[in-house]
């Protein structure tokens, strides 16, 4: 058994399962709230990748920054965050609110729409090339190893901000009192306006949090894996979602979980299986289909009881 | 009952209207007529300024390869217009959305909307582009001269001979010098390729396989999506007593990232090596990398004068491009001498192209099947410091 | 928009009590109002054949009018985009399944009909059979993904359908590199070259060829399945999917076969897909993998559901503007006059008493030449720019600043335009009216600046993005769907 490999496999599964984690958590919270599923939430997290990449150059540039290596990462951590929350919050004011009692189909529209926008004005400001972060002069590429399992500075970065911001979300939702109210929201939206609940706020601010995290999950990308463009927040889209229905929509520890499945589940198939790399989303389906039949609301999703 | 009547004659008018006020409003454009001899021999009046059609992906997944082909074309045409004070050239294009949602609908829209006088085209850029297409530009008449389009059978399988010419050399030509240095060169005898699932990457990557595998040498292949920029798991699945890893891919900033995730799982001893699609300054600043690219030099005039007017950038893989702009340009000037030209003039003076030292370091002029005569890839290695230098 | 016996609520509130099936229908057509509202009442009054008729008539002389190439193709593509979506209508709009694989069923279409009758696989089947193959072949799957997904509710089918339809894309892609278990070496499909040189159809000696009959040929194709569709809908089956889309529940409890009604709804519009399929392989004269991906179908939802889900008059609505709009602004002359002409009307219909659209547009106008005027005097710089081709563009470039490196210039005034715009709507009264004189000029300053430059690109997906969420936010049903009305 091939324990170098397997460990390899493993941290590359690990790194990429919480950037599809933290957008997965957005698509949840935004689903459990509002049983939409916001497809624009990819292109947030473009958005908030390129916020990072000017920051970075507004400190300075990866090679001679203004400040420490890690401030420098801290501020655009913050910066990122902040933009995306806020054009969360935007989108659902403009885009989604006026949907909200409509068919579930018409707010899927709007977010196509949001989606084509978003892109499109990304392309047309910040152009058609890449962008590179260039991590390697940022803080270097400096791998620990403990034994067989080898981990390096981006990845351990990856790592550990995303496992501390799903702490702090699950401490937020479960300990503070907007975290109360979205639960309840959540819940049975009608019931908790009647307790005083003021739903649009709540609504909003899960979105800004949501849309924060894939703003989060960009920056930590770009860090890892280097180049932004325009186009990137697509394929993270889908994964995000498919991570979150496999864990089971609308449940946090789900995404959280549907995150790092989907992220080792690529991993191990393209490592073990032949041409895995190539029909690695073969593979994946094959794993949902045996998830979903096995336990049909997703792992942690809890079944929807329909009130007649 | 008349109420009813009255209200769908008023519909059926109403809608009878928004057509023709639709249909006449684009009365300015190209008719596409059925035979290609009436398009063949239609006059367009040259004037002082001639219209080069353009296709390319300005928008979609490859629109940093649009990007560069047209920064190019948009180069030549400024070159081209600042040296000829009557007959100027002026390009319209047409976006191919090379990737996008549309597929190759969208290649054949934009095939469709090159106006009426236009004389020549540049492009498309994909070769499945070229294939669905070529119907719609052979029957409007067009030359079309492709710059990235290197798939072989676009030209070996007869079905737009005397239309479709291309400025760079078809895959069999690169993927034969590839196996060759490989094998006979670097003598490796185990070697992992990975395309990256677009049709010039997989074509060239069939070539390079089997070349190589007849010549006994142990060829693991693989595939990544063109929209991953993730390599790890597969890095960590290549046995590290491999010796070369094949990259045929078309963006630069993929190959560098694959690069450098390579190096840092500490495989950097493996020599990496990409197509011409990787044949950028991005990539070459890896160090010590090889690609294949045809024999330009930086030290060519018009490279040199591209690059200052683009921030130090040649952007190679824009060249071809430039020499396409250059074989149809050329060809509309020659057409147009008399005033007039048909499109079958352009494309009688495509075929007798005859270019010298071009950008490309190849001499261009064509065979009967629309490669150029003599056409061939060299290989290069990028010394540390990233610039690439001949090897062969 | 339908009036009802109550007032209707503010958009963000839902509409409780009312059922929709109690009010009654012909009070509520006394209610049209105006001019739209007398073509509503005829569009209602008139009996489908007569409908039906409505869409055929003008596409039929559409082909008479113009001699247009570009024209031609866009409206094939616009009608094979409607026979898709009338596909997908049937499962999503009918059945209520939200089926994200289904432009697989697309692609299966097209390379069924491509491996029985191309010059790159070497069989010449009488086109005709090979359509009706490309739907059996098309079907079949629909039953075999749709078998063991029949139970699966709402996002569930969605993620499975959805992982179905890429690996359909990498199965495709790499068909002719496998080594099948017992057939050995197969080129199925060609690979990432796609399959080429699939033959045109040919039906009764006349080979469809060129873009004008491919036209005719998928008019007749739409209008086949249109009144397939209507008889369907009309019929026992298409009540019991309508009723299944409205609540499966109820329709349960009334005991229809849930199940069995899903699956056939899945199948069915899987065929009318693969139908499309064949029809398309032979437009492109091949079958390319990267044309049946997500992308593409993300195209179709947005026809259907703009449409209105479950109307098909929506869906041929919903197809010439998803493909219309990038296609009317491909020039930049045709966009200049598009978007002034947008702008101008936009201003006019909105603006209603006739005081506050006096003074906008003087405004409006006043800015525009006191702006240039300072400009010309003070900052030469910023009036040397190129100005557009064409005659309006050169009557605009008096009214407007032009700068002479104008990138760095636009890029924030965008920004800040579509900040400008969401504050527009925040506004009321006249302190909207006030806003509104400098955002209309900076809307023309973005465009003659920034967007015109990409007409041909980024500008109209990016157009197209931001009408799709104001058509939604206008009619949330679709333009030809029914409102939805909860009963609390």
């Amino acid at each position: 058994m091939n324990w170098s490999l397997f460990w390899d496999l493993t941290v590359s599964g690990v790194t990429l399962g919480s950037v599809y984690a933290l957008v997965a958590l957005g698509y949840s919270m935004v689903y459990g709230i509002l049983k939409l599923l916001n497809f624009a939430h990819g292109d947030v997290y473009m958005i908030g990748a390129f916020v990072g990449w000017f920051g970075l150059h507004a400190l300075g540039g990866p090679v001679s920054p203004n400040a420490a290596a890690w401030v420098v990462i801290v501020l655009m951590f913050l910066v990122a965050m902040v933009a995306c929350g806020g054009l969360g919050v935007v989108i659902e004011r403009f885009a989604y609110r006026p949907l909200r009692n409509a068919p579930r189909i018409a707010p899927l529209i709007s977010a196509l729409g949001v989606s084509f926008f978003l892109q499109n004005s990304a392309l047309l400001v910040f152009g058609a090339s890449f962008r590179d972060y260039d991590t390697f002069h940022l803080i270097g590429a400096k791998t620990y190893n403990y034994g067989d399992i080898f981990l390096s500075v981006p990845q351990i970065l990856t790592i550990v901000s995303a496992i501390g911001l799903m702490i702090g979300l699950t401490l937020l939702v479960a300990r503070t009192k907007i975290g109360k109210a979205m639960r309840a929201t959540s819940f049975d939206r009608e019931a908790a306006s009647m307790m005083g609940i003021d739903v649009d706020r709540v609504i909003a601010s899960t979105f800004f949090i949501g849309s924060a995290l894939a703003g989060a999950a960009g920056v930590m990308f770009a860090l890892v894996f280097g180049q932004i463009y325009h186009f990137m927040g697509f394929l993270a889209g889908l994964k995000g979602f498919t991570a979150a229905v496999i864990g089971g929509i609308g449940s946090i520890p789900g995404a959280m979980l549907g995150g790092l499945l989907v992220g080792l589940a690529e991993s191990y198939a393209t490592g073990y299986l032949p041409q895995g790399s190539t029909f690695q989303n073969l593979y994946v389906f094959a794993l949902l289909i045996a998830i979903i039949i096995i336990r049909p609301s997703g792992i942690l999703g809890k079944a929807d009881v329909k009130k007649v | 009952m008349r109420r009813r009547a009255t209200a769908i004659a008023a519909l059926l008018a109403l809608a009878a209207l928004a057509v023709v006020a639709a249909a006449s409003a684009k009365a300015d454009r190209a008719a596409a007529p059925a035979a290609a001899s009436s398009a063949d021999a239609r006059l367009i009046s040259c004037g002082n300024t001639r219209t080069m059609g353009v296709l390319g992906p300005i928008t979609g997944p490859a629109a940093s390869l649009g990007k560069l082909q047209i920064d190019w074309i948009k180069y030549y045409i400024s070159k081209y217009n600042k040296t000829h004070k009557k007959g100027k050239l002026r390009a319209q294009y047409g976006d191919t959305v090379l990737g996008g949602p549309g597929g190759t609908a969208e290649a054949v829209k934009a095939a469709q909307s090159m106006g009426s006088n236009v004389l020549g085209v540049v492009g498309p850029a994909g070769s499945n582009e070229v294939r669905a297409t070529t119907a719609t530009l052979k029957n409007a008449g067009f030359a079309f001269v492709s710059g990235s389009a290197t798939n072989t059978e676009l030209t070996t399988d007869g079905t737009r001979t005397g239309f479709f010419y291309r400025t760079v050399p078809p895959d069999s030509a690169q993927g034969t010098s590839v196996a060759n240095f490989i094998n006979k060169k670097l003598k490796f005898k185990r070697v992992y390729i990975i395309d990256d699932q677009e049709a010039y990457s997989t074509g060239l990557a069939d070539t390079v396989q089997s070349k190589l595998r007849s010549a006994g040498v142990t060829v693991t292949r693989d595939g990544v999506s063109q929209q991953q920029s993730d390599f790890s798991s597969l890095i960590a699945k290549i046995p590290r007593d491999t010796q070369l890893v094949y990259l045929p891919w078309q963006l630069p900033p993929k190959g560098k990232a694959f690069g450098q995730q390579l190096r840092s799982a500490g495989k950097g001893s493996i020599v990496l090596m990409g197509s011409d699609g990787l044949f950028d300054g991005e990539f070459a600043s890896l160090g010590n990398v090889y690609a294949s690219s045809f024999p330009t030099s930086a030290t060519n005039p018009v490279v040199k004068a591209f690059k200052k007017s683009h921030g130090g950038d040649p952007e190679y893989f824009g060249a071809p491009s430039f020499v396409a702009a250059q074989v149809v340009g050329g060809a509309i000037e020659r057409a147009c001498k008399d005033g007039k030209a048909t499109r079958g003039e352009v494309r009688a003076q495509v075929r007798k192209t005859n270019l010298k030292k071009t950008v490309l370091g190849l001499n261009v002029s064509y065979n009967a099947q629309g490669d150029i005569k003599g056409g061939q890839f060299g290989i290069w290695k990028a010394n540390a410091a990233g610039t690439f230098n001949p090897v062969s | 928009m339908a009036d009802d016996l109550t007032p209707r609520p503010p958009p963000d509130q839902p509409r409780i009590g009312v059922d929709e099936w109690v009010a009654s229908v012909e009070g509520k057509r006394e209610r049209y109002r105006g001019p739209i509202g007398w073509l509503r009442r005829g569009w209602d009054e008139a009996p489908p054949g007569v409908r039906l008729l409505v869409f055929v008539v003008p596409a039929a002389i559409f082909p008479l009018v113009t001699t247009e190439g570009n024209l031609f193709r866009y409206g094939l593509i616009t009608l094979l985009y409607a026979l898709l979506g009338l596909g997908l209508n049937v499962t999503v709009g009918f059945a209520g399944l939200l089926d994200l694989g289904y432009i697989a069923f697309f692609g299966f279409g097209a390379y069924t009909y491509g491996y029985v009758a191309s010059s790159q696989t070497g069989r010449h089947w009488p086109p005709l059979l090979a359509i009706l193959l490309a739907i059996a072949v098309a079907a079949a799957v629909g039953l075999i993904v749709g078998y063991p997904s029949r139970r699966l509710v709402g996002d569930y089918l969605a993620i499975v359908t959805l992982f179905f339809g890429q690996a359909f894309v990498v199965f495709v892609n790499n068909a002719n590199r496998i080594d099948f278990p017992l057939i050995g070496h197969a080129d199925l499909t060609g690979g990432a070259n796609g399959l080429a040189n699939i033959d045109p159809i040919k039906i009764l000696g006349w080979t469809v060829n060129t873009t004008k009959e491919y036209y005719w040929f998928t008019l007749g194709a739409f209008l086949l399945v249109m009144v397939l569709l209507y008889l369907v809908s009309e019929s026992r089956t298409g009540r019991a999917w309508k009723a299944l889309r409205e609540d499966p529940l109820a329709a349960e409890v009334m005991s229809m076969p849930v199940n069995r009604l899903k699956l056939m709804a899945f199948v069915f519009g899987a065929a009318i897909a693969g139908f499309a399929g064949a029809i398309y392989g032979s437009v492109q004269t091949g079958a390319f993998p990267g044309d049946y991906d997500v992308g593409l179908l993300i195209t179709i939802y947005a026809i259907v559901i703009l449409g209105g889900a479950g109307s098909l008059a929506g869906v041929i609505i919903g197809a010439l503007i998803v493909n219309g709009v990038p296609e009317l602004l491909r020039d930049a002359n045709e966009a200049e006059w598009v978007f002034y002409t947008t702008v101008v009307l936009l201003v006019l219909i909105k603006i209603r008493p006739w005081l506050r659209l006096a003074v906008v547009v003087v405004g409006t106008l006043a800015f525009g030449f006191v702006l240039h005027a300072i400009a010309d005097a003070a900052f030469p710089r910023w009036t040397a720019g190129n100005p557009g081709e064409g005659a309006l563009a050169h009557w605009v470039s008096h009214w407007m600043l032009l700068p002479t490196h104008s990138t760095q210039i636009a890029n924030w005034a965008y920004g800040l335009l579509i900040a400008a715009i969401l504050v527009l709507t925040l506004l009321k009264g006249w302190w909207r009216t006030i806003v509104m004189i400098p955002t209309i000029w900076l809307a023309a300053f973005v465009w003659e600046n920034l967007l015109v430059e990409q007409t041909a690109g980024a500008t109209r997906f990016l157009l197209l993005g931001a009408l799709l969420v104001v058509l939604m936010n206008a009619r949330p049903q679709g333009l030809f769907g029914t409102a939805r009305v909860e009963i609390a």
